[in-house]
């Protein structure tokens, strides 16, 4: 009896000290400063100021939210941003549509509702006559991003998946280029947008001697308004394609030989074998790969800050580039957190998407 | 008319041969199984059947039609797989419909067909089910289902009961010997269970590392087998093998206690020939000498010893009932003269 009551105890000591590096490590550099940093939304808060004086802070609530997200007479119209709001409805009404007639799992019928409504809804906002927002900048930071992550995230899965089914031969040619393409994912961010801010040369670079070989003229890349986000999401693209790629050629290792054997009996070969057999096997890896990249794209900011510093005239301006400048620059760290929250709130949203999706079986 | 015809087939792998010409008519509606021991290439001609597998040389006709660089879908066969290789991603009924959709046949004629195969395999209550959701027989019966939709000509079966529990082995075997009946068709079948291969058969084809050893009808091979290899490789369990002399007319076997005359025209005296003997054929005679009993297994019905003799050469004999012998009695056993089977110790073939 004495003896078992002494190893019980001792095994929960045993926990406590296994455990205690990581709870200490885990506190000291996530928790305690997700609430400093939270803390510090709250308060007037300026980098500088408070560097001479620790005292130099002023509490003001909620007012850094305002003054980034919001404006002197902000209205609200159905149409003031017709096209968003419009898809918004569309997508409304299809996951009512196909969730009546059982096209669409309840789990993803909510999550597209959601979706759309917040498509609806949040465009709808717009400064009224005689107004403004009190930060011109901060929208259309979080517009860019939301592109960013729109183009990259596409881009990265379907030429990783490609890829990955175009590589999935166990031939040493096969392992080779696989490793190739592995290669750029361990390149630093600097190193990556050295090597793109070369190829995007309109004088030396790669592209401009190919476009000018087929007697086309160089396109500017990275200062030309229309092509600079373009540039930054293909150099993403090539970054970030190793991670996905080994993911999908777990998830195509996964299914079996005999399945794409029944199938050829099938009659369904090459590209409908692709279409029939893999994509649909592959689902949970595609969800897994997408939410990922969504999570990871959101923080881009070498890239940005590197090759296109914000421009062309902030059409690559992104927000954790706009946080970095707002807080570092601007020594405004109480605006710069609170922008930050705003960045974590839809982070974690979309980590608990892929917990909810992760857990979800079959 | 949609028997299979193989004209010299082989199959290489860079340099390594594992399929050496080999010649096989199967007729029409006739089932056809493939026995040996692993690696004797029987799954990987089936394969070269179904087109899984390509044929580096000579030529294979389905129905009269060669086939021999056909892609798998235009051969008019079906397979049935030992893993099932079942859609996971699909309901059983549309893993069923998957070859007809792909082919683009009309709504109306796969419905058609796949109550006519939910009727044949009593699988009505799975339509919707996924096949996770199934039990090991259920989706060996829907990959079954599968083939039966397509209405092939030639039926491939490759170790379809393999994965299977005892019980539902014997199940799903009467199952497939009644399908055959039922639908008539011509099917292969490869196993390496000699009983799948003994109850099913119309003709059994004996393979042994790329090569036809014999081909026959199931008791044929039992009765008559043509070498040594294909004599131990059908019955079970396999026919004992002992070394002997022939000696005045006869042949001395030291295991059996002293001259036999087995009823064949034996080779010249003193040639060493092996002597086979069933266990099935032999009785325990308990006032001998010349063995020793080593093990004893009881299953109710029949029993085997294990006898030694005491040059070391082991035979076992099967007896009705139970073996009265006890572990380390020295016995003898009786047998007729024609169930010994004489094969050449070189050759290993029959001599008759």
């Amino acid at each position: 009896m004495r003896d078992r009551s002494r190893s019980r105890m001792s095994q929960t000591q045993a926990a406590a000290i296994l455990l205690a590096p990581f709870l200490i490590t885990y506190t000291l550099f996530l928790i305690y400063p997700f609430f400093r940093g939270v803390w510090i939304s709250l308060h007037d808060w300026n980098l500088l100021a408070v560097a001479f004086n620790p005292d130099a802070t002023e509490f003001v609530g909620f007012r850094n939210y305002e003054r980034v997200m919001w404006g002197r007479n902000i209205e609200w119209g159905l149409f003031a941003a017709p096209f968003w709001q419009i898809t918004g409805l569309i997508g409304l009404a299809l996951s009512v549509i196909l969730r009546r007639v059982d096209r669409l799992s309840r789990f993803n019928a909510i999550a597209l509702g959601l979706a759309s409504l917040l498509l609806v809804f949040l465009p709808g906002f717009h400064p009224g006559e005689g107004g403004r927002w009190y930060d011109r900048r901060f929208w259309p930071t979080v517009g860019n991003t939301l592109v960013f992550v729109g183009l990259a995230v596409p881009g990265v899965t379907i030429s990783a998946l490609v890829l990955a089914a175009a590589m999935n031969r166990e031939t040493r040619a096969m392992g080779a280029l696989r490793t190739l393409f592995f290669l750029s994912q361990v390149l630093s961010v600097t190193v990556v947008t050295l090597i793109w801010q070369i190829m995007f040369s309109p004088r030396q670079g790669l592209i401009a001697n190919i476009t000018e070989t087929f007697g086309g003229t160089p396109i500017n890349w990275l200062t030309d308004q229309q092509f600079a986000m373009a540039a930054i999401v293909i150099a993403t693209i090539w970054w970030s394609l190793g991670i996905a790629m080994i993911l999908f050629l777990a998830g195509l290792q996964d299914i079996s030989q005999d399945i794409y054997e029944a199938a050829a009996l099938d009659n369904a070969r090459g590209v409908r074998a692709f279409w029939y057999v893999t994509l649909p096997n592959l689902k949970r890896t595609i969800t897994l790969v997408v939410i990922l990249q969504i999570i990871l794209h959101f923080q881009v900011f070498g890239q940005s800050h590197l090759m296109t510093q914000g421009g062309p005239n902030d059409t690559t301006q992104v927000l954790v580039r706009y946080i970095y400048q707002t807080g570092f620059r601007d020594s405004e760290l109480g605006r710069a957190s609170a922008m930050a929250v705003f960045l974590f709130v839809i982070m974690g949203t979309f980590s608990v998407i892929q917990f909810i999706v992760g857990r979800e079986k079959s | 008319m949609s028997g299979v015809r193989m004209e010299e087939v082989v199959k290489r792998y860079g340099d390594v041969q594992v399929i050496h010409g080999i010649d096989l008519e199967i007729a029409d509606g006739e089932f056809c199984v493939f026995v040996g021991p692993s690696g004797c290439g029987k799954s990987t001609l089936l394969r070269m059947v179904a087109g899984l597998e390509d044929t580096t040389e000579g030529a294979m006709h389905i129905g009269g039609r060669e086939v021999t660089r056909l892609d798998p879908a235009e051969r008019g066969v079906a397979m049935v797989f030992q893993t099932y290789a079942l859609y996971p991603h699909m309901t059983v009924r549309e893993n069923m419909t998957f070859g007809l959709r792909m082919n683009g046949h009309p709504k109306s004629e796969i419905a058609e067909k796949v109550a006519e195969a939910t009727r044949i395999l009593k699988l009505e209550d799975y339509l919707d089910r996924k096949p996770a959701a199934l039990s090991g027989g259920q989706r060996q019966r829907v990959s079954i289902g599968r083939a039966i939709v397509r209405g092939p000509e030639v039926f491939l079966f490759d170790e379809p009961l393999s994965n299977l529990d005892a019980e539902l082995r014997v199940e799903m075997r009467v199952e497939i010997a009644r399908l055959h009946k039922d639908i008539g068709a011509t099917m292969i079948y490869v196993t390496h269970d000699q009983v799948e291969a003994m109850t099913l058969a119309d003709k059994i084809v004996v393979l042994r590392a790329g090569r036809i050893e014999q081909v026959g009808a199931p008791l044929d091979l039992y009765r008559d087998p043509d070498n040594r290899f294909v004599a131990g490789f059908i019955g079970s369990p396999a026919m004992n093998f002992v070394t002997g002399v022939v000696q005045d007319g006869a042949v001395d076997v030291p295991a059996l206690g002293g001259t036999v005359s087995p009823q064949v025209e034996l080779p010249a005296e003193g040639t060493e020939v092996i002597i086979g003997l069933r266990p099935e054929h032999a009785k325990i005679d308990p006032n001998g000498t010349t063995l020793t009993v080593e093990i004893t297994e009881a299953l109710g019905g029949i029993s085997y010893a294990y006898l030694t003799s005491s040059a070391g050469e082991k035979l076992i004999i099967e007896e009705r009932g139970e073996i009265s012998s006890a572990l380390g009695d020295t016995v003898s056993r009786t047998f007729e003269p024609h169930h010994l089977y004489v094969f050449d110790k070189d050759s290993e073939t029959r001599i008759r």
